[in-house]
């Protein structure tokens, strides 16, 4: 007797949480199709999906864009209910590409585009090559915890000389000549790093390297330079987030959607907003091709960026990486179907609610659909 | 049933062995086909663990030996920097410091560790009222449950702000002495912190066998200690600790192995670089290999993952080294045991209760 009234309960409580699975899809179909009944000449997004589509579409990499393709997945299957798309982010982006390499994934999600030998062993795989197409941005947040300082602002070559052990305490002048010259409390500044490897610490020592050279030594890097000691290095972005919290005087680099309750310094007078990276996109992100057609692998010219006063100098982003060639009509159909979704502005404005990224630009969205086209 | 079963040999399936008495059993064992695939089920499972043990150390030599040959000054793969192997003259300077940080952190949590544990085994024995040392028996074998994922929570949200105070107190007063000296760490990620949720961890494996060593000691032993007036802390120097001593050894030496591999709390808790430092109460702590492997492999591309694997592979090397070490004393303890026709802890307890 007891059972079954736990198992009514149970069901209870599922159909619930059904029904407001239910409701969050509706919410997010509901201004699509407003939308596109304003330009029925090419459906897009969710009304460009196929819901008789089956298959189950296999991938995995950066963690960095896994809460984009959980909005992506939901979407995407709450229209084709036929499919199933397992993106395993316990990999890493390293591990994406290995696996995608070898074949094991139909595309792999990685902060960093397919390197020249990498590009050469996918072609032996895939006999017409892969191609890079950056499908997720967002910015690198400066994040910090002063009692002190309500508000913060740094230049770039502060931010170079604090993350490499130069500046030590709050109270140093070119934090004060950053700030309109009002001096902070002395307090020791506790830089708190990234022990693994990952995308944020590339794209954040990227920009040190290439906006600042004189300060900052190193290549760009996905581990944190190892040599500059005293900083406090923690297992994950989340880890990244809670120390700084706790430590009163702790500055560190996160991805801008993992921020939450920490505060955030704006960089050159630029907060992380999504304008501002997204301007910082448009004005930087120059594709360097890897040779195959229709690849958008790419670089941000730092020096672009900067020079526009509006935009967040420190952006983002992820890339999906597939093959031009599958080996099955049927899957390139399926994964074409998927990742047109992902770049679309439906599937950039649900990954920017559900993973708070930035929604990429129109153009470079277009650009991703027309190599998506040549895909078979 | 008893007279036709040595005619049929015991192979015809279906006739039931019966009790036919001891004889029986004496001669030539019954080869039904249940005995045989059990025998067959046995012997594969044993064999099982060879080829399993074989195939990882083939599978890691493999792996491991294009990153130690390679030029690390030189090689582009190893140098590029999506992982922490550039700048490395050889596998070696890489590998080096690891090693260190390995043994230096499971040499801390044995310092902190061994002592508690081999304390509370030794109350479990003579100590304890029979009841509470069932009980805290149970307790401490329950601690052996619980994933090293929960062990590192506990040391990132409790361990390291509790030991924030005393970070600052042995620093401000203790700073002259190397070990505490530095710049102190603020958010607590120190070896000190890693080293001693470390010594909880192998509190379970150093605490159970010693408990069964202690006892092993004979009661003879105990009762020749208490005739002569020996104290009860003087009968245990005299009569358990040497008989215990080496089934302590190398109930520290398996505590060792446990602490070597351990990688989940480790990188969770410790702020690591690749640096040999014997300073406890800093952020720059020399990382261990499998922290190491968790927090690298991620990113690393091929050849830098085989260099991972290399280190894992000197883990494998050192980590069966301890344990085979370990055993080999433990063996030796029970052979001179035999001679001395150990009473097991039922009768010692009726002599002591």
């Amino acid at each position: 007797m007891k059972l079954t009234k736990f198992g009514a309960i149970g069901a209870i409580g599922l159909a619930g949480a059904l029904a407001l699975v239910g409701c969050s899809s509706n919410s997010n179909t509901t201004p699509t199709s407003a939308a596109t009944t304003e330009a029925p000449a090419a459906p897009t997004g969710l009304d460009a999906i196929d819901p008789t589509l089956k298959g189950t579409i296999t991938a995995g990499g950066s963690s960095a864009q896994a809460n984009a393709e959980t909005a992506w997945t939901a979407a995407f299957t709450s229209v084709a209910t036929g499919v199933t798309v397992n993106y395993d982010k316990s990999q890493g982006s390293g591990g994406g590409r290995s696996n995608f390499i070898a074949g094991a994934y139909d595309f792999a999600g990685s902060d960093a585009p397919l390197s020249a030998d990498e590009t050469t062993q996918a072609a032996a795989t895939f006999p017409g090559g892969a191609v890079n197409l950056p499908i997720y941005l967002d910015g690198v947040s400066v994040a910090y915890n002063n009692a002190d300082a309500s508000s913060l602002n740094l230049s770039t070559a502060t931010i170079a000389k604090i993350f490499s052990g130069k500046i030590t305490d709050w109270s140093d002048p070119a934090i004060a000549a950053d700030n309109g010259g009002k001096a902070l409390p002395a307090k020791k500044i506790t830089v708190v790093v990234r022990s693994d490897s990952s995308g944020t610490a590339q794209n954040f020592t990227n920009f040190l390297a290439a906006a600042d050279p004189t300060d900052w030594t190193w290549p760009g890097s996905g581990t944190f330079p190892a040599d500059i000691t005293g900083t406090d290095a923690v297992k994950g972005g989340g880890a990244v987030h809670d120390e700084i919290a706790k430590v009163d005087g702790a500055i560190g680099y996160l991805d801008h959607s993992a921020v939450g309750d920490v505060k955030s310094a704006t960089v050159n007078g630029v907060a992380p907003e999504a304008d501002a990276v997204a301007a910082a996109f448009s004005d930087g992100f120059t594709i360097a091709s890897n040779g195959v057609k229709g690849d958008l692998s790419g670089k941000f010219d730092y020096a672009k960026i900067t020079a526009d006063k509006s935009a967040y100098p420190i952006p983002l982003v992820s890339y999906a990486i597939i093959p031009l060639k599958f080996k099955s009509a049927d899957q390139a159909k399926l994964t074409v179907a998927y990742l047109a979704f992902a770049a679309s502005e439906d599937g950039q404005k649900a990954a920017a609610s559900k993973a708070s990224s930035v929604p990429l630009p129109q153009e470079i969205l277009d650009e991703i659909n027309a190599t998506l086209a040549t895909v078979e | 049933m008893t007279a036709t079963t040595p005619a049929a040999d015991g192979r015809a399936p279906g006739t039931p062995g019966g009790p036919t008495g001891a004889a029986h059993y004496l001669g030539k064992p019954p080869s039904k086909a249940g005995d045989r695939t059990f025998l067959g089920l046995s012997t594969g499972a044993a064999w099982l663990i060879l080829v399993i043990l074989a195939g990882v150390a083939i599978f890691l030599i493999i792996k491991a030996a294009p990153a130690i040959a390679a030029n690390w000054a030189t090689s582009p793969q190893l140098n590029e920097p999506v992982a922490n192997t550039p700048g490395f003259d050889s596998f070696w300077a890489y590998v080096g410091p690891l090693l260190f940080g390995t043994v230096w952190a499971s040499f801390l949590a044995l310092l902190f560790g061994a002592p508690v544990a081999i304390g509370i085994a030794l109350f479990i024995s003579h100590y304890a009222p029979r009841r509470i040392a069932g009980i805290l028996g149970y307790l401490v074998d329950l601690l052996a449950a619980v994933p090293s994922v929960v062990f590192g929570l506990w040391g990132i949200l409790v361990v390291r702000s509790f030991l924030g105070p005393l970070n600052d107190f042995l620093n401000e007063y203790l700073g002259w002495i190397p070990l505490f000296g530095g710049q102190v760490s603020a958010g607590g990620g120190t070896i000190l912190a890693g080293a001693i949720v470390l010594a909880v961890m192998i509190l379970p494996i150093v605490t159970s066998i010693s408990r069964e060593i202690f006892l092993q000691t004979p009661a003879l032993h105990e009762e020749a200690a208490l005739a002569l007036g020996a104290t009860k802390w003087e009968m245990i120097r005299l009569a358990v600790f040497p008989y215990a001593r080496s089934g302590i050894i190398s109930a520290i030496l398996l505590g060792l192995g446990r602490a070597l591999g351990e990688t989940m709390a480790i990188a969770m808790i410790v702020s690591p670089k690749i640096i040999v430092s014997f300073r406890l109460l800093t952020d720059d702590n020399p990382g261990t290999i499998a922290s190491n492997i968790a927090n690298q492999f991620s990113g690393a591309n091929d050849l830098q993952r085989d260099a991972l694997i290399a280190t894992g592979l000197l883990l494998f090397v050192v980590s069966f080294a301890v344990n085979f070490l370990a055993r080999w004393i433990v063996s030796r303890t029970s052979v001179q045991s035999n001679g001395r026709a150990p009473r097991r802890a039922r009768a010692r307890r009726e002599v002591t209760a």
